[in-house]
């Protein structure tokens, strides 16, 4: 390899593969052919580190070469060319909505978002997906997601004080029979070993962890998705960063070791058999907790400019960052080292965890290290922000990059990529009569997998601690019924007591929708986020959103095409719900091949994670049945098709129509709904979803320890549809709302003109009767029903 | 020198219960199982300061038992699975009781590792090594061993 490198500029395109292979940058052949013409250019060879931090700075985890990139898309005898696939969707939409109360978007670590009645604070908002570590070691993979994205949020502006966490999780069927291939771990142990892996750095870290979801297919059996997600409270003061030339470049937090090398250029790649342990970072909470500390009263003290986290790439990515505009003078034998075997290339993109990179005015040092002393927070002064554009690293006498930074950051030659839409056969036809009862049906559909209780996972994360959790992952009666958002009244930051002001978050995700149309997966993944957060009385006309995509190999057209068609949901959705994109992240290469060299691509998969605020937290209401007697309400029109659904997951009814989404209606409904929430007519809400409108009913009734008389026939609906359609199509924009009964009148008034029609009503008696025209579709016992839904996971 | 820590038997039936669910769902059906928390501590120190970082800091006298040798159970045709993190691999637990361990000694240990052991009475010794490598350790970053046990108490 020596001689490789000692010749690069004379190497052949065998050659320049080789050495990218050995090396596992993940560079393509013309980026490959790119960096050789460069250092042509300037007449010498390169070094392994500058090659290092080539690969790092132009991965597909730090560029975003492939959503950033040119596209043209192929449909029917059409062709659409994007330049810039990203820009011309998911950030359109937000620079054509232009809230004033977006504070910062798509510009730093996270999205900042205002918060509360003061105009004091900004809530900034992000998540990450960690899906290639998880793939390899769960545990630490999962544990390195939460701290990176914790990082994240004390890494935006001047730092943020960081109050929930989220995770949403894709595995293959746990109790899959399926003969798993070669070098995969079973789904089971993946899932036990991300659950640990959050659980412990949330709980360490002393952040709650109080939203989120599981999602069971067996397309993630090599390639398990994890996303983890956290919010948290900054002054909007401390929002704007600025390097001065003449900083100090200092780090703080975790000491530098070889895990974590080439963990940005390892996402760049498919999982193959050989992939290496040292990709896998180590995380270490405690360390992130005085990191945490010291920051918030370093911030609050001004004593440094700018901050960011070291994430993948490590110091050649976070301090290339920081000095894309000053240049950088990096001493690299002043790091404080774990490993003392460690190469100087290797101190420069290391990926070690829990370090963190400020720009600190000289004169502002001492006071910086007072408090790093006392925190007992490790750190080292790595060298100066000089202001003259260049990065040089050096170790000792040794040379390890010296590099200008407009190559490293403009440098990276992109190619146009072709899309095409994917071919799927659908059927609208009348779905098949089933075999089983309803009641059967409904009970089997509640042990789902993908509907059944997530008690075992969400009981093994602190939601309660900084004591700002007002409405929990789990509600009801008997605190154990699924929530459709949390509720965050962030007091443990704003430190005021008589400011009510909470925001709430939820999640939308659709992936057996996306493989029939990746169109209509976007908008019912941002119809469901929405209708989460209205369920629990949120602002929904404030609506923030995150995306979040995973797709397979970028290099397949179809999932190009996939990604496409998702993205264009994105901006019609953003501009109908009125909710801008505030940040995101892409995750590609999620295929996977097994010891018998067979391809693994996982469906096209899209988190949507919305915000919102709650004006009012002690308003905020909860999805289970409160009262006898109550009415029960449809807010919605039930549509045919069965595509996507849990029911066709379980026995294909020969239907795969994916409902249409009427945004416009959906917006109209949602506006009137809430209106109704806020006036106090309306104590439970809850989504009709995964399962249908049977398991909505059913989750409300045992949730809340009351049954329900329910009878159809005034719902509205398409003509024509079924009583399996009825009861467990998916069709999107749909909730079921319990209505206080002298409030009726009122609630009537507040959403005349919308489709929203009496059910039912709430009855003592612990049994869920659903009839259509007076025909009885099934009668249950909640206790059965309970029984089917509270399964073990894990 | 390796500090072994267990649970008292009146206050292990839930955990013993989960892992030998856990061992079941991994295709194994055990008999039975004990589990130990073990604590190896790299340094030059007497014995009696080994018992004092094991009693002292690392056991709760009114729920464990501990013992600087390998533990002694009552269960018949018994394995012994030891897991341990690659020395490669950053042990976040062992940092920290390595630390803890030098405000008991007043010295700073080489270094402490922090690993598991299994003591599981099952018909075949082949059975448990394919359970163990399916659900108890992942070999890019654990390393183990099966032995047989001795028994007694």
């Amino acid at each position: 390899m020596t001689d490789l490198l000692s010749n690069f500029t004379s190497l052949s395109k065998k050659q320049l593969a080789e050495l990218d292979g050995t090396c596992g940058w993940s560079l393509s052949a013309l980026e490959l052919a790119e960096v050789q013409r460069q250092f042509r250019g300037m007449g010498r060879q390169p070094s392994r580190g500058e090659l290092e931090t080539i690969a790092q700075t132009w991965s597909e985890h730090c560029k975003h070469k492939t959503f950033s990139g040119p596209v043209a898309f192929r449909a029917g005898g059409r062709v659409k060319k994007y330049k810039n696939l990203f820009k011309e969707t998911i950030v359109r939409a937000t620079r054509k909505l232009n809230k004033k109360w977006c504070l910062s978007v798509f510009t730093d670590n996270a999205g900042i978002v205002q918060f509360g009645k003061s105009g004091k604070w900004g809530l900034a908002f992000k998540a990450e997906t960690h899906n290639h570590p998880c793939a390899v070691e769960p545990y630490g993979g999962a544990e390195t997601g939460v701290g990176g994205v914790i990082r994240d949020i004390l890494g935006v502006g001047l730092g943020a004080k960081p109050v929930l966490n989220t995770d949403s999780f894709c595995f293959g069927y746990p109790d899959s029979k399926k003969k798993l291939p070669g070098n995969s771990h079973p789904p089971e142990r993946i899932m036990r070993g991300v659950v640990e892996g959050v659980r412990d750095y949330g709980n360490r870290m002393g952040i709650p962890t109080a939203a989120g979801g599981i999602y069971f297919d067996d397309g993630y059996l090599l390639n398990p998705l994890v996303y983890v997600g956290c919010a948290g409270l900054i002054p909007v003061e401390k929002i704007a960063k600025k390097v001065m030339p003449g900083d100090l470049i200092v780090s703080i937090g975790g000491r530098t070791g070889r895990d974590g090398i080439h963990g940005a250029t390892f996402s760049s790649a498919n999982i193959e058999e050989d992939t290496s342990a040292s990709a896998v970072q180590i995380g270490h909470a405690i360390n992130e907790k005085k990191t945490l500390d010291v920051l918030m009263r370093a911030r609050d003290l001004g004593l440094y400019n700018a901050v960011t986290d070291c994430g993948a790439g490590g110091f050649s990515s976070a301090i290339g960052e920081l000095g894309s505009q000053t240049g950088a003078r990096v001493r690299l034998e002043n790091a404080q080292l774990k490993d003392s075997l460690i190469e100087p290339w290797e101190i420069w993109v290391s990926e070690s965890q829990e370090r963190m990179i400020l720009s600190v005015p000289k004169a502002r040092l001492a006071g910086l290290e007072a408090i790093l002393k006392a925190e007992s927070c490790d750190y080292c002064v790595l060298g100066t922000f000089p202001g003259n554009g260049r990065l040089l690293v050096t170790h000792g006498a040794a040379k390890v990059v010296d590099l200008p930074m407009a190559f490293l950051h403009g440098g990276v030659p992109n190619f146009e990529k072709p899309a095409r839409r994917r071919k799927v056969k659908i059927s609208a036809k009348k779905p098949a009569r089933p075999a089983k009862s309803y009641g059967r049906i409904l009970k089997a559909m509640l042990a789902h997998p993908n509907v059944c209780s997530r008690h075992s996972v969400i009981n093994q994360y602190d939601h309660e601690v900084q004591g700002g959790t007002v409405i929990k992952p789990m509600q009801g009666k008997y605190g154990d019924g699924p929530g459709d958002a949390a509720v965050i009244w962030p007091q443990a930051a704003t430190l005021d007591l008589s400011d009510f002001s909470g925001f709430a978050v939820s999640h939308g995700f659709n992936p057996a929708a996306g493989k029939l149309d990746p169109y209509q997966m976007a908008l019912h993944s941002v119809d469901e986020a929405v209708r989460n957060l209205l369920c629990v009385g949120a602002e929904i006309s404030r609506t923030a959103i995150l995306d979040n995509f995973c797709a397979a190999s970028p290099r397949d057209p179809e999932v190009m095409g996939d990604l496409v068609l998702a993205a264009e949901g994105c901006h019609d959705a953003a501009m109908a719900y009125g909710a801008p994109f505030i940040s995101g992240k892409d995750s590609f290469y999620n295929q996977a091949k097994d010891a018998g060299g067979n391809e693994y691509p996982i469906p096209i998969s899209l988190l949507i994670s919305a915000t919102a605020p709650v004006e009012d937290i002690r308003k905020a209401i909860t999805m289970n049945f409160k009262e006898a007697g109550s009415s029960v309400y449809l807010a919605g029109v039930i549509r045919g098709g069965m595509g996507g659904s849990v029911y066709n997951d379980m026995a294909a009814c020969g239907n795969n129509f994916i409902s249409p989404l009427d945004m416009k209606a959906a917006v109209r409904l949602y506006t009137g709904v809430l209106k109704a929430i806020k006036s106090g007519c309306v104590p439970a809400a809850h989504d009709v979803s995964q399962g249908g409108l049977a398991v909505t009913l059913a989750e409300m009734a045992f949730s809340g320890g009351f049954g329900a008389e329910i009878d159809l026939c005034d719902a509205k609906r398409e003509d024509g549809l079924t009583p399996l359609e009825l009861l467990f199509g998916e069709s999107p924009a749909r909730l079921v709302l319990e209505v206080v009964p002298g409030k009726e009148h009122e609630f009537l008034k507040l959403v005349r003109g919308l489709p929203v029609s009496k059910i039912g009503c709430v009855r003592d008696s612990l049994v869920l009767e659903v009839r259509d025209a007076g025909a009885r579709l099934f009668r249950e016992d909640l206790s059965q029903l309970k029984k089917s839904w509270k399964r073990e996971l894990i | 020198m390796i500090i072994e820590i267990w649970t008292k038997e009146r206050y292990a039936k839930n955990e013993e219960a989960a892992f030998l669910a856990r061992l079941a769902r991994a295709g194994l059906k055990a008999d039975a199982a004990r589990l130990s928390r073990l604590y190896r501590v790299e340094a030059d120190f007497s014995e009696a300061e080994y018992s004092r970082i094991k009693s002292g800091l690392l056991t709760d006298k009114i729920t464990e038992l501990s013992s600087l040798a390998p533990r002694k159970t009552a269960l018949k045709k018994a394995y012994r699975v030891e897991v341990w993190l690659k020395d490669s691999v950053t042990d976040v637990v062992g940092e920290s009781v390595k630390e803890a361990v030098a405000h008991v000694v007043g010295r700073l240990p080489e270094a402490v590792r922090f690993g598991r052991a299994y003591y599981v009475s099952c018909a075949s010794g082949l059975k448990l090594k394919e359970a163990v490598s399916k659900t108890l350790v992942n070999e890019v970053v654990n390393k183990f061993k099966i032995g047989k046990t001795k028994t007694g108490r």
